[in-house]
């Protein structure tokens, strides 16, 4: 029998590993048992509604390695658990990577972001309010959706790339990511593996249970952001419900190198559209060698949301991701 | 009129307490021995409990014991609406079916989640227009309306609910139903037929029925000690409360000591004992356990059984003369009455256009239906505030149609001294609507502003709103009390609840106004209702102000002429020979005969009788008030005062000026300015006003822009259980700063000329809102509240959305 | 929650249901099929010793398979590996896009096993696949041989027909739930019967995969390669079907 509402922390383990070894070996050894802690503001919902109920936690937020902004050879690193606030107001991504910078500062509300991770807001789970609430769906391992059926409440959910389960990812800083070509630097016991961005998260159609590729005893410990777009021309835009403390209706992130008017190249993705941060390379691809003008953004709004099936009540973000797109282009 | 404190800034008591954190609110507090209960609550939304097997959960270590809806009702549950304190037919998901106390939380849950019910599953439903359809489910079982005949099915044709639910004019012979399904004032064909000329809007609308939001969940403690249950617990209403609390409990009224020294908001569901019967829970746990028991309530729980706003799914026909007189009104509401019944919100709506407009004739039908969804109940101007975003974009429409201002249109139909309105033509005490028309447009520069109206820049438009509130704003028949110990300091009984309004204090600065006193020599006694204090009114419908001051004007009074009876007796001459000031009581000829008000008290103390409040008490003292009075017997001297009731209506009103810059490419706008105006008589608390102002104007654009409050159609589970989903406005959504003021011109009907305004001040500012949204898109009036972003770009990009028909509690998924 | 071979979950309102089968079966599965299969074979290969030589593929040929049946055989194998493949994947933590392929695979199968239905009832010989009392005394008396089809083969047949049908049926009803091309998803069935059709689509998916093991064993073993042969080519010779059938109780055309 259950309650509907909870509201008490369970009994839990909680690990506070110093150093990355310790932390790489205990995520190793508890594997799905171990639920990886950065700020808490997706973790504290879940387990205290019961949700979820790992036996352990592992806290990153004591690991200096995994903190800051580093510069690299040919761009930048970040550690995972460097807070929110920390990007938005860090002077080398506002000089070099504003676009970052921008997406960052936009995340939830600003208590939120001074305890929020970069690693949290790129691997927080989907905002499904019938997933939230811990019914049996698909995502959470049963056999069925509650948001996509007729009556479904689906006014946030996907307008491309649904498979059975038609959440989208709620992140802001994972489409500034897609769109400065960044590096996720996956870390465990076994080593570490190097995965671009666009394709560290993962749809519906291949895995159901989870939003990024990361498997069990691996952890998100770096963010590396290439030099290749360092001082494009940015564009950042979420639009919500609310100005503070809400996610996207629809997000878009834009980096682009104009010379003269005329666009050389160009790297879109927008957000909460689907289960992943949706790379715009049809749209790109069109950008190149385009003067920039109020037409080609109409133009590159209208080829961003082909193929785009809306659900019950989310038609409104058709319009409005051409919208951002254009307004992305002429900007 | 030159006043000592009325009108004037001050530190209310608390202040200090709740800035710095250690004021306490009920979950503040702890008892030697105290265990914690918590809910098991309904997952269904309509079901009868066939079995609870507890037996795994009461073998479990650290747990005490649960408490069902049998024990509660040993006679079986009230057969009506409203809600229980503990139910086996739950008619909503998150109703409390049984309790568990444990030695911790943690604990409890754990057990809870042992606890097997068996459940019948009932037919449930969520749109009363489903259930109004022949052959459309029930939310009760024995039907889906509540009144004089217990439960009955109120049904509409298939055709007359699909015709409705199209926007069109429900027939003249659609069935009515609700505490108030119809009233008619004046001819409205006559009035119609006088805006042939003119101008008539005619379309459907709908308002969305969202929760309190109160930041304090209705947490409460509780403990039995030499026969009185102490109970710690949250009001709006501290005495009105806990009077009916004692009844619902079934304790005797002096063996109740109810605890609530603050309260984190109440808005209209903490103002009676119905509203919050959960704190019988820990009374009633803590009775069965002889263990002091707390029971925290979750945010989601509060969202669940914490109650919410009617939501209205209307039709309204709306005819102007040619000179932009309202010359008549029509109005069918079916409102939403939720899972435990709910009040009269669309006939408020209805009174108020009578009222605000002046209307020539109205006409208000309705059917109020039950849905297995939140309880419903009153909030901040529940029926006021719905109709307030729905009516003025239709005047700004009538004025562009009638080529006026939109300004002068409502100076037209404005309600001044000596108008009445409402059903039954009931006068107001004053009105200064007019005034507060002219204040507003000049201090937000109307006209000036005009010429900004609609102008474009690059994909933003301008629009500009003004906006009207009512609400009725006074009660009266309650009584006050004030005691003055050797000290010579005055001690003001106030029974009023502090919800955060500071209403308690501000209202016990008439009592120090009529007595002259400064305002560091008074005291306010209240908090606990074993001070012993004053029954008052519920604290709903804007009403403290002006009933409490009457109240607490008459103690002081009673207590002036004592002192100068006392004074007279000791000094000689008549009373009427004398006069207070400087807290003495003197000769009016010659001042230096007189007597401190130390040495009146305490030569009051040596007379008892009368003086201390042990003979000659108003006969018509609330049973409430004469155990406290009873209990202060003798201890001080007292001044105490039955108030007798008022016949008239004593309005609050409030308009609205904003100024929005709407891009029209993603439907979000930008509040760029904003001036309330509250019209409310004599202004008593300028700094009390002010927040009722900005707050109200807080509430205002969530009723206007974004507040929601979903349930899931399949399967009827609240999807707005957190301050998240249901889209609070938050500081970014508000103005920078919202500028205040008001006419501060004084009420007849109250002896410091003060009337209520907490509820109108959301009502203004959402009509100006959804007045200037409408404004920037052309004069579209899309007839609802929020306007939510998704609705702006759909109705801006021209998108068909084959969706599901709106529903006012789904309004957008 | 688990429990034995179903797998229960909570519906909407907190209700245990049946979420479907227990995927750990498909460990027990394997190395059951794996085990009796090697066991066989360890058998097989100790009698091979004593018994005589194959019976020659030269010489007449008859026809046992026609064109279109073996079209219609290997199109469901094929079918039916790629909805096994597709459906285990995730199981077992593939990431793949399994989804599509699964239906289009099982619309496939659907529309070849409707087909053979058809064919079997009406142009083919029906009554040389019914199991009758004689059929099941065939094992235990060397000297009775089989019509066209042995015992086991017609054991593996209705296993088969079983099997496959179970798991069409609860396919398509499972297929109503998802949006495709041709339909948006609806959530009409009650989750308790929602749970019971996972639950038999796992449970013969299950038996697929033992049967589909099974069957290629025996489909490639030395003393029935001709078999598969005939399923590729369309016959055998005179002197296997001499070795293996009751000539009087099938009576084959020459092959071409």
């Amino acid at each position: 029998m259950v309650a509907t509402s909870h509201d008490v922390m369970p009994d839990i383990e909680l690990y506070q590993p110093a150093d990355e070894a310790n932390a790489l070996e205990l995520a190793d050894t508890l594997g799905s048992d171990g639920w990886l802690l950065g700020g808490g503001q997706d973790t504290y919902g879940w387990l205290k509604d019961r949700n979820k109920s790992p036996s352990a936690m592992i806290e990153l937020t004591g690991i200096d390695a995994w903190k800051g902004v580093s510069e690299t050879g040919d761009g930048i690193e970040i550690g995972a658990v460097t807070t929110l606030t920390e990007i938005a107001e860090h002077s080398l991504i506002q000089s070099r990577f504003a676009l970052l910078a921008t997406a960052a500062g936009q995340v939830a509300s600003p208590q939120i972001r001074n305890v929020g991770t970069l690693g949290g807001n790129l691997i927080q789970d989907t905002r499904c309010w019938y997933y939230r609430r811990g019914l049996s769906c698909y995502r959470a391992g049963g056999n069925i959706c509650y948001a996509d059926s007729p009556e479904g409440l689906n006014r946030e959910h996907a307008l491309f790339g649904s498979s059975r389960c038609v959440a989208v990812s709620p992140s802001d800083t994972a489409p500034a990511l897609v769109a400065l070509d960044a590096t996720m630097v996956v870390s465990s016991a076994s080593g570490q593996r190097l995965i671009a961005a666009e394709d560290f998260f993962v749809g519906p159609a291949r895995d159901i249970l989870n939003m990024t590729v990361l498997n069990e005893g691996e952890i998100l410990t770096a963010v590396r952001i290439p030099n290749t777009w360092a001082n494009a021309e940015y564009y950042f835009e979420k639009v919500a419900d609310r100005n503070v403390w809400d996610f996207a209706l629809v997000n878009i992130a834009s980096a682009m190198r104009v010379e003269n008017g005329v666009i050389q190249d160009a790297r879109m993705a927008c957000g909460a559209v689907e289960c992943v941060p949706r790379r715009l390379t049809q749209v790109e691809n069109m950008l190149r060698g385009q003067a920039r003008s109020e037409d080609l953004g109409a133009e590159a709004g209208e080829l961003a949301v082909q193929g785009a099936r809306p659900l019950n009540y989310n038609h409104f973000k058709v319009p409005l991701m051409a919208n951002l797109v254009k307004r992305a282009v002429r900007a | 009129m030159a006043y000592m404190h009325i009108g004037k800034d001050f530190v209310p008591p608390d202040v200090i307490g709740k800035v710095t954190g250690r004021i306490k609110y009920a979950e503040d507090y702890t008892r030697e021995g105290m265990v914690y209960a918590r809910l098991l609550t309904s997952p269904i939304p309509h079901a009868r409990v066939l079995d609870i097997d507890a037996s795994e959960a009461l073998a479990m270590e650290g747990v005490f014991g649960i408490l069902t809806a049998d024990e509660v009702y040993p006679d079986g549950e009230p057969q009506s609406t409203g809600l229980k304190i503990l139910t086996n037919e739950p008619t909503l998901v998150g109703e409390p079916i049984l309790a568990l106390a444990a030695v911790d939380e943690k604990t409890a849950e754990s057990a809870i989640a042992a606890i097997n019910v068996t459940f019948e599953r009932l037919p449930f439903v969520l749109d009363p227009l489903d259930s109004l359809q022949e052959g459309g489910p029930n939310a009760f079982v024995g039907g889906n309306t509540f009144g004089q005949q217990g439960f009955t099915e109120a049904k509409w044709s298939s055709d007359q609910v699909a015709s409705f639910r199209a926007g069109n004019a429900p027939a003249e012979d659609a069935p009515t139903t609700g505490p108030i399904p119809t009233f008619s004032i004046g001819d409205l064909e006559a009035g119609f037929a006088a805006a042939e000329d003119g101008f008539v809007y005619e379309g459907s609308f709908t308002t969305a029925g969202y929760p309190h939001h109160s930041m304090e969940p209705r947490s409460a403690m509780a403990y039995w000690e030499d026969g009185k249950l102490y109970l710690h617990g949250t009001s709006q209403s501290l005495t009105a409360l806990a009077n009916d609390m004692a009844g619902i409990i079934g304790v005797a009224k002096e063996d109740l000591v109810f605890i609530n020294a603050a309260t984190g908001g109440g808005f209209g569901q903490r103002a009676r004992a119905g509203s919050i019967p959960s704190m019988a829970i820990p009374a009633k746990m803590s009775q069965k356990l002889n263990r002091p028991v707390m029971m925290r309530i979750t945010r989601e729980e509060e969202f669940t059984i914490g109650g919410a706003r009617q939501g209205f799914q209307g039709w309204i026909k709306v005819g102007f003369r040619p000179d932009g007189v309202m010359s008549a009104c029509d109005i069918f509401v079916v409102s939403d009455n939720g899972g435990k019944g709910g009040g009269a919100d669309a006939f408020s709506a209805a009174d108020c256009i009578s009222i605000l407009y002046q209307t020539e004739a109205v006409r208000f039908r309705g059917a109020s239906v039950a849905t297995n969804t939140a309880h419903r109940g009153a909030q901040r101007g529940p029926g006021q505030n719905q109709i307030a975003p729905i009516i003025s974009p239709i005047m700004d429409v009538a004025a562009d149609a009638l080529g006026m201002s939109r300004l002068d249109i409502r100076v037209v139909n404005s309600a001044q001294t000596g108008d009445v309105g409402g059903p039954q033509g009931t006068p107001l005490t004053s009105a200064y609507m007019p005034e507060a028309l002219r204040q507003a447009a000049d201090a937000f520069d109307w006209e000036g502003r005009e010429t900004r109206r609609r102008q474009r820049s690059g994909s933003k438009v301008t629009g500009l709103g003004i906006g009207q509130g009512y609400h009725n704003a006074g009660r009266s028949g309650m009584d006050g009390i004030v005691m003055m110990g050797a000290d010579g300091r005055l001690k003001i009984h106030s029974g009023v609840g502090n919800l955060g309004t500071y209403s308690y204090a501000a209202t016990s600065r008439a009592a120090a106004e009529v007595l002259k006193m400064p305002w560091d020599r008074c005291d306010i006694v209240t908090g606990r209702t074993d001070n012993h204090l004053p029954i008052t009114s519920p604290q709903d419908g804007s009403n403290s102000i002006f009933t409490n001051t009457r109240t607490c004007y008459g103690a002081a009074m009673d207590m002036v002429a004592k002192m100068k009876e006392i004074a007279a007796a000791d000094l000689g001459g008549e009373p009427a020979d004398y006069d207070i000031s400087e807290e003495r009581v003197h000769q009016i000829a010659d001042g230096s005969v007189g007597m401190t008000y130390a040495e009146v008290a305490q030569r009051a103390m040596e007379l008892g009788g009368k003086y201390t409040g042990e003979a000659e008490l108003p006969e018509e003292l609330h049973e409430w008030t004469q155990i406290a009075a009873s209990r202060l017997a003798g201890s001080a001297f007292m001044g105490i005062y039955h108030d007798p009731a008022h016949s008239n209506n004593p309005p609050g009103f409030t308009v609205t000026c904003t100024e929005i810059e709407l891009d029209l490419e993603t439907g979000k706008y930008e509040i760029l300015d904003m001036v309330s105006i509250g019209e409310c008589g004599t202004v008593v608390h300028p700094q009390g006003l002010k927040n009722q102002l900005v707050g109200g104007a807080v509430w205002g654009i969530g009723l206007s822009a974004l507040e929601r409050h979903l349930y899931d159609p399949q399967n009827g589970l609240p999807a707005s259980t957190g301050y998240w989903q249901s889209k609070v406005p938050t500081y970014l959504d508000t103005p920078v700063k919202i500028d205040t003021g008001w006419v501060d011109l004084p009420d007849p009907e109250n002896p410091v000329g003060a009337r209520g305004i907490g509820e109108p001040s959301q009502g203004s500012v959402s009509a100006a809102l959804t007045a200037a949204i409408t404004d920037a898109l052309d004069g579209h009036i899309f007839g609802a509240a929020p306007i939510t972003t998704d609705m702006i770009i759909n109705h801006i990009a021209g998108t068909q959305e084959d969706a599901v028909a709106l529903a006012q509690n789904n309004f957008r998924g | 929650m688990e429990e034995g071979i179903v797998r229960y979950r909570r519906d909407v309102w907190g209700e245990e249901v049946i979420l479907g089968v227990s995927w750990d079966l498909l460990w027990v599965v394997a190395v059951a099929v794996l085990v009796l299969l090697a066991a066989h074979a360890i058998v097989m290969a100790v009698l091979v010793n004593r018994k005589m030589d194959k019976p020659s593929a030269d010489g007449r040929r008859v026809l046992r398979h026609e064109t279109i049946d073996r079209w219609f055989h290997w199109i469901m194998a094929v079918s039916i590996l790629l909805l096994i493949f597709t459906g285990v994947a995730p199981i077992i933590g593939l990431r793949v896009a399994w989804l599509e392929i699964h239906w289009i695979s099982g619309l496939i199968l659907t529309f070849v096993v409707v087909f053979h239905i058809i064919r079997s009832l009406f142009w083919q010989d029906f009554k040389s696949m019914i199991l009758g009392p004689r059929d099941f005394g065939e094992p235990f008396d060397s000297a009775k041989k089989p019509g066209k089809y042995s015992f086991e083969q017609k054991g593996m047949h209705w296993a088969v027909t079983i099997v496959a049908l179970t798991v069409i049926v609860t396919g398509i009803l499972m297929f109503v739930q998802i949006d495709t091309p041709f339909w948006d998803r609806t959530n009409s069935m009650p989750e308790d019967q929602l749970g019971l059709v996972f639950l038999l689509h796992g449970l013969s998916t299950l038996a697929l995969v033992a049967l589909a093991a099974s069957h290629m064993y025996f489909a490639l073993r030395p003393e029935k390669i001709f078999y598969t042969r005939s399923m590729l080519t369309g016959w055998i010779s005179e002197e296997e079907m001499a070795a293996n059938h009751d000539t009087t109780r099938w009576s084959p055309k020459e092959a071409d």
